[in-house]
């Protein structure tokens, strides 16, 4: 069967649920949507390891014990926390965007698409700090204890049994942290990045099928909500702790 | 006597109202806020303003009619939510299986899909307006945008409800039982009791969450604070007051959210200790 | 000073050591000796500041006053991160909760030391973390995690992993105190084949028979004091002092004191009928 029949049969099969998919027999209106799927999938693969990067980053710097740093870091993690993510994308593109064409004269590297992966991975970053915090804090000091009684250095102390133990306590909240940041990608769709969601608005408009393109996107988002739970699920059970917490 | 009364009642207001004066005086974001109120005190007093300001003093009043808005739909969907929330919690606790299921499946659904697209769906999705038999009123915007809300709060109330029940130690369980209380008893005597101090904290972090989801109202014609803050930096269309009223926007959202996110974790310690 | 009576070199030495923890202080005026190969023991209710000297002998701990010197070092003069690595990589230490890795299996854990520390190759470092714990008994064991074993198990795998740096001493905290009594024998013949082969051991316990048993000297603490200290014969037999008297009559009749022990009634445990 090929792809034009199979797709005919689909839009055959809906019709009588009420659903009309007739915008998929469109080649150019198909196309779109399915670069809109691409887009999407973009946005999170560039978006989840940058914030778990700069959630590292963050993170360290809070605990680095330089009080200006961390002071500072503390306060854009309560910005990014108590203000819309909405509302820091329009700051970073409707302002500093704006200010950045302006010095650079037309010649701004920076692209929405872009913008959206910073905004959205920063939002995440702070989260993913709050949760590596909470993951070092909860190793208890006894184990560390023995760590230096070893004779292992602080270094080694860090690396070889706080970081390990502080990652298997974070990961549960991180990778709730990372199906929000999946969700958070359709905010692209307010500044035009062609996301899934910008596509079927401009489907949408022109042909009023909101709900069979709701559903779609829905579909979509739980697909890839899923591959994260899932991805998480199998990172947990590898870095299990057998026993642990009896 | 009345000079006794007087005199005993000063130093009790002067402990109270001192220690809330001193914590501000501590706190670095109330200091900011102190200090940029005095600056537009300067301002209005010299009068020199500079024009991004004084056009964002004249837009002030609709600025504030939008924080409303977001305000209103915030605690509507809230408070819809924790209800429908509490409802499938419940159905979540149940003997029975499939009813388990249907929670289960409800949850999954609501906490997976963007927010944004919910939005969308109630918005575009329900009709103009309601009509039952010959009387009819539009449906406005706004209210579809609270029960766009009230689902993905719905279905976290209902999460965060299951989980405080679920971590009350078994061991009460089976305390209740041996006192010969049925289930009905141990809920209503032991459990709910508990539960509620366990939920207040992360209760109070999800309406801040759907707080600042009301934001996304903007997105379908609803004129609420963001879309007010578009309209105003469309029509003055200067790039000094873009980025004040911009900035402004972040600084009104957290001067809602942040006290908010405080208090919630002033109660997350109070309560820890149980 | 308690423990060179005979004469010869001390490997371990404090010479009036002060400790406070803030303004508490913890340890006021400890003097000890421990000679090469020798078992001391350290008894005395809790709070008594004994684990606080063990800590100390490790660098974990820096004493206000005083001079501690392990096998010539003088702890108390330490500064350097290098230092402290270099003195513990002689000394062993294993733990009231025995403080596993939960991450590592048991095999991971006692090469841990080896493989980081001393740069052994990891083939050579599992070979002898096999034989320590075949020596402990767990070498069945080796794959199995922490969390996997009993309170017992995980002591005697801790006592492996202290010994896999082959450290000339080895201070003991307390390490049957969190153990459920029918553990307990295990982990102490473990202890006792440990002092026959001449390792040089610290131990603070609330075993009083054990410690009467294995030890070369008994020292008895209170409130950050040495009361009394001599071979276990005497201390336990005819002490000397009145608050050492008191202290051994509230222990009498069980290996746990201080806490009303609901088991009050059960046999006296002996650990020299328990099979190994």
């Amino acid at each position: 069967m090929s792809l034009q029949q199979a797709l005919e049969q689909w839009v055959a099969l809906a019709r009588p649920l009420g659903l009309n998919y007739a915008f998929v027999l469109d080649p150019a209106e198909r196309a779109a949507f399915a670069h809109g799927l691409w887009v999407t999938l973009q946005l999170c693969l560039a978006a989840i390891p940058a914030s778990l990067a700069l959630g590292v980053l963050i993170a360290a710097g809070l605990t680095s014990g330089r009080r200006w740093l961390a002071r500072l870091l503390a306060a854009f993690v309560e910005v990014t926390r108590n203000t819309p993510t909405l509302v820091q994308l329009y700051c970073a593109f409707l302002v500093l965007n704006m200010l950045i064409s302006r010095k650079l004269e037309g010649g701004n590297p920076v692209s929405p698409f872009m913008w959206v992966v910073i905004v959205v991975a920063l939002h995440k970053a702070v989260f993913h700090a709050e949760a590596l915090r909470a993951g070092i804090e909860a190793v208890p000091a006894a184990t560390l204890e023995a760590g230096r009684s070893l004779a292992f250095s602080r270094v080694q102390t860090l690396w070889r049994v706080q970081l390990p133990l502080a990652f298997r306590f974070a990961l549960p909240a991180l990778v709730n942290n990372l199906v929000d940041l999946v969700k958070m990608t359709a905010i692209a769709s307010a500044i035009a990045v062609g996301d899934v969601t910008y596509e079927s608005i401009m489907i949408w408009s022109q042909r009023d099928n909101v709900l069979e393109l709701l559903l779609l996107i829905l579909l979509y988002f739980f697909l890839l909500t899923w591959l994260v739970s899932a991805a998480g699920r199998w990172l947990e059970a590898r870095l299990r702790m057998p026993g642990y917490g009896q | 006597m009345a000079s006794d009364i007087v005199l005993a009642a000063r130093p009790a207001a002067r402990r109270g109202l001192g220690r809330l004066a001193r914590a501000l005086i501590s706190d670095p974001w109330a200091l900011a806020a102190l200090g940029l109120a005095a600056l537009a005190l300067y301002w209005s007093a010299t009068g020199s303003a500079p024009e991004a300001a004084r056009q964002l003093w004249h837009w002030w009043p609709g600025l504030l009619r939008g924080l409303g808005m977001n305000v209103r739909i915030s605690l509507l969907a809230m408070a819809l939510g924790t209800g429908l929330g509490l409802l499938v919690g419940a159905l979540s606790l149940s003997p029975a299986g499939p009813m388990r299921a249907l929670a289960r499946l409800y949850v999954q659904a609501f906490r997976n899909a963007p927010i944004l697209v919910l939005v969308y769906f109630t918005t575009y999705v329900f009709p103009f307006e309601i009509a039952i038999g010959g009387w009819s009123a539009p449906f406005e915007d706004w209210t579809k945008v609270v029960i766009g809300l009230a689902l993905p709060a719905s279905a976290n109330v209902a999460e965060i409800f299951r989980g405080a029940v679920q971590s009350i130690p078994g061991a009460q369980w089976e305390a209740g039982l041996s006192l010969g209380y049925t289930r009905a008893q141990i809920y209503r005597a032991v459990v709910l009791p508990q539960c509620l101090r366990r939920m207040l904290a992360p209760w109070m972090n999800l309406y801040a969450s759907i707080t600042m989801s009301t934001s996304l109202a903007s997105l379908v014609g609803v004129h609420d604070l963001v879309d007010t803050a578009t309209v105003a930096s469309n029509t003055v269309a200067r790039t000094d007051f873009t980025v004040l009223i911009y900035f402004t926007l972040l600084a009104m959202f957290f001067a809602y959210c942040y006290p908010i996110a405080r208090l919630t974790r002033h109660l997350e310690r109070r309560y820890a200790r149980h | 000073m308690p423990g060179t009576e005979n004469g010869g070199p001390a490997l371990v030495q404090l010479a009036g050591v002060h400790l406070a923890f803030g303004q508490t202080p913890v340890l006021n005026g400890i003097d000890l000796a421990v000679r090469r190969g020798e078992a001391v023991s350290i008894i005395g209710p809790s709070g008594s500041g004994k684990s606080t000297i063990l800590r100390c002998l490790t660098g974990l701990l820096r004493p206000r006053r005083g001079e501690i010197r392990v096998n010539g070092v003088e702890v108390h003069r330490l500064r350097r991160e290098a230092e402290f690595v270099a003195l513990r990589k002689r000394v062993g230490f294993v733990f009231q909760q025995y403080n596993l890795f939960p991450h590592l299996s048991v095999l991971e854990n006692v090469t841990a030391a080896p493989v980081r520390v001393g740069r052994m190759p990891r083939r050579e470092a599992q070979a002898l973390a096999m034989a320590l714990l075949e020596r402990v008994h767990m070498a069945h064991k080796a794959r199995a995690y922490p969390g996997e074993l009993s309170g017992g198990q995980q002591q005697r795998v801790a006592i492996a992993r202290a010994l896999a740096m082959s450290p000339e001493l080895i201070l003991f905290d307390e390490v049957t105190s969190a153990l459920d009594p029918e553990m307990v024998g295990e982990v102490l013949t473990v202890i006792r084949d440990l002092v026959e082969d001449g390792m040089t051991c610290i131990l603070v316990t609330h075993e009083m028979r054990f410690a009467e048993e294995v030890s070369n000297a008994v020292c008895f603490m209170e409130a950050g004091r040495i009361v009394e200290a001599g071979p276990p014969a005497q201390l336990f037999g005819a002490p000397r002092s009145a608050r050492t008297r008191a202290f051994l009559q509230r222990s009498r009749g069980g290996p746990r004191q201080a806490v009303a022990d609901p088991y009050d009634d059960y046999p006296s445990f002996d650990p020299l009928r328990l099979a190994v």
